[in-house]
């Protein structure tokens, strides 16, 4: 479930790189189609988008009948808000939901790295 | 009446006082394993005893025959005081536990979404170097950009990973949280902040400690020379920072301190077990129709 997450995320990528702006995001038909070469049921399809609708990732909205699916943000949006999560976590306000290898270091810190690491050379 | 005055006591001392010497005692993070044994048990004793001395002084007023108003008064109140701690824990608990879960599921999924895997690593397209971990019950996940990949050796890029994999394997988020959640619930007052710094410090040292175990201190020590990032300029000075001194600090130190840690984790043990011993039980006894 999710490669086939990846894909579609990926498709609507695509579809939004291409389409303009003038319309933004594809129907679960226009998904359908473009992941044709994978012989996908569109049940399967729309199962998809609505998960990575919960997901937060993509946004939905209603068009006449049916919906309209976008990327909430690009794929360079997206990293960048996932770094900054991950940096965040070791400032100030830290939630410690992830704990990183290591935060901002003083210039004594680094000093004090170096002369570590001469000590063992 | 001692009972509730003694644990009362112990209270105070273990949640104020004790930590306070102890996150200042920094020669105790080079058995950093003893020393995180120690945080655990005195902040655990603190709320038991905290706890205790509330219910105790309820049952020292109604116990003993006659009962006067005033000591009703004075149970309602103890009763009400340790009612009142219970829930601020509980609840801290509860909200802290579904914050963390729901935020790094949400992490999770995205980095999922957007990483390609690369020998049980995810890696993200991004022009910062970074490593960390997300942990959780349902899968965790250990993190890193490919510019890391880049500027780190194979040797020095496996301490990343064992350092990372270690927290995973030892559980330090549960640890974190429940000095988060003891924060959340008494964050004045009682030294809960410093408790919090003090382990957040020891959980990086023993994940240090596990990669140079598997790996190599030279190349643990050069991957953090090499992924410390520049301070940020709005003086953002803090735990972070110094926490990164102590651990280089204990990083150079290869001595064992085997009778340091044995004493450490024999008081770690005598803080939980004396008050059961001298003082609870006796109460409980004392409890006993007679």
């Amino acid at each position: 479930m999710g490669e086939l997450e990846q894909a579609v995320l990926e498709c609507l990528w695509d579809l939004d790189a291409t389409g303009g702006a003038e319309s933004r995001g594809a129907s679960g038909r226009e998904v359908h189609a473009r992941l044709v070469g994978r012989d996908l049921a569109y049940t399967t399809v729309m199962t998809v988008l609505d998960r990575l609708v919960a997901k937060d990732v993509v946004v939905r909205e209603r068009e006449g009948r049916a919906f309209r699916y976008a990327p909430r943000l690009g794929r360079a949006a997206m990293t960048a808000e996932l770094m900054r999560e991950a940096l965040d976590a070791t400032g100030a306000e830290r939630g410690q939901a992830l704990v990183s290898f290591v935060g901002e270091a003083s210039a004594e810190d680094l000093a004090a790295l170096r002369r570590a690491l001469a000590e063992l050379a | 009446m001692l009972t509730p005055v003694v644990l009362g006591v112990l209270a105070v001392v273990l949640a104020g006082p004790l930590p306070a010497l102890l996150a200042r005692w920094t020669r105790l993070r080079r058995t950093p394993a003893a020393a995180m044994l120690l945080w655990q048990s005195t902040a655990l004793a603190a709320v038991l005893a905290a706890l205790g001395a509330g219910v105790a002084l309820a049952t020292d007023r109604l116990w003993q025959p006659p009962v006067a108003p005033v000591d009703i008064a004075v149970a309602a109140l103890a009763g009400w005081v340790t009612l009142v701690v219970a829930a601020r824990l509980l609840l801290s608990g509860h909200l802290t536990g579904t914050t963390l879960r729901r935020t790094r599921r949400a992490h999770r999924e995205r980095v999922d979404l957007l990483a390609r895997t690369d020998g049980g690593v995810s890696v993200l397209e991004h022009e910062l170097p970074v490593a960390y971990c997300v942990p959780g019950m349902s899968g965790s996940r250990i993190v890193v950009s490919s510019p890391t990949l880049v500027a780190l050796t194979s040797l020095e890029l496996a301490a990343v990973v064992e350092h990372e994999r270690s927290h995973l394997r030892a559980r330090h988020d549960l640890v974190l949280e429940a000095f988060t959640v003891l924060h959340r619930a008494f964050p004045r007052f009682v030294a809960s902040a410093a408790a919090r710094d003090e382990v957040e410090v020891l959980v990086e040292v023993l994940a240090d400690r596990a990669a140079v175990r598997r790996a190599d201190r030279r190349a643990l020590l050069s991957a953090l020379l090499a992924l410390a990032g520049a301070p940020a300029p709005a003086g953002s000075l803090g735990a972070a920072a110094s926490a990164l001194a102590a651990r280089i600090e204990v990083l150079r130190d290869t001595g064992s301190h085997r009778l340091q840690a044995a004493m450490v984790a024999a008081l770690a043990a005598a803080i939980l077990a004396l008050p059961t011993a001298l003082v609870v039980v006796p109460w409980l006894a004392g409890l006993e129709p007679r």
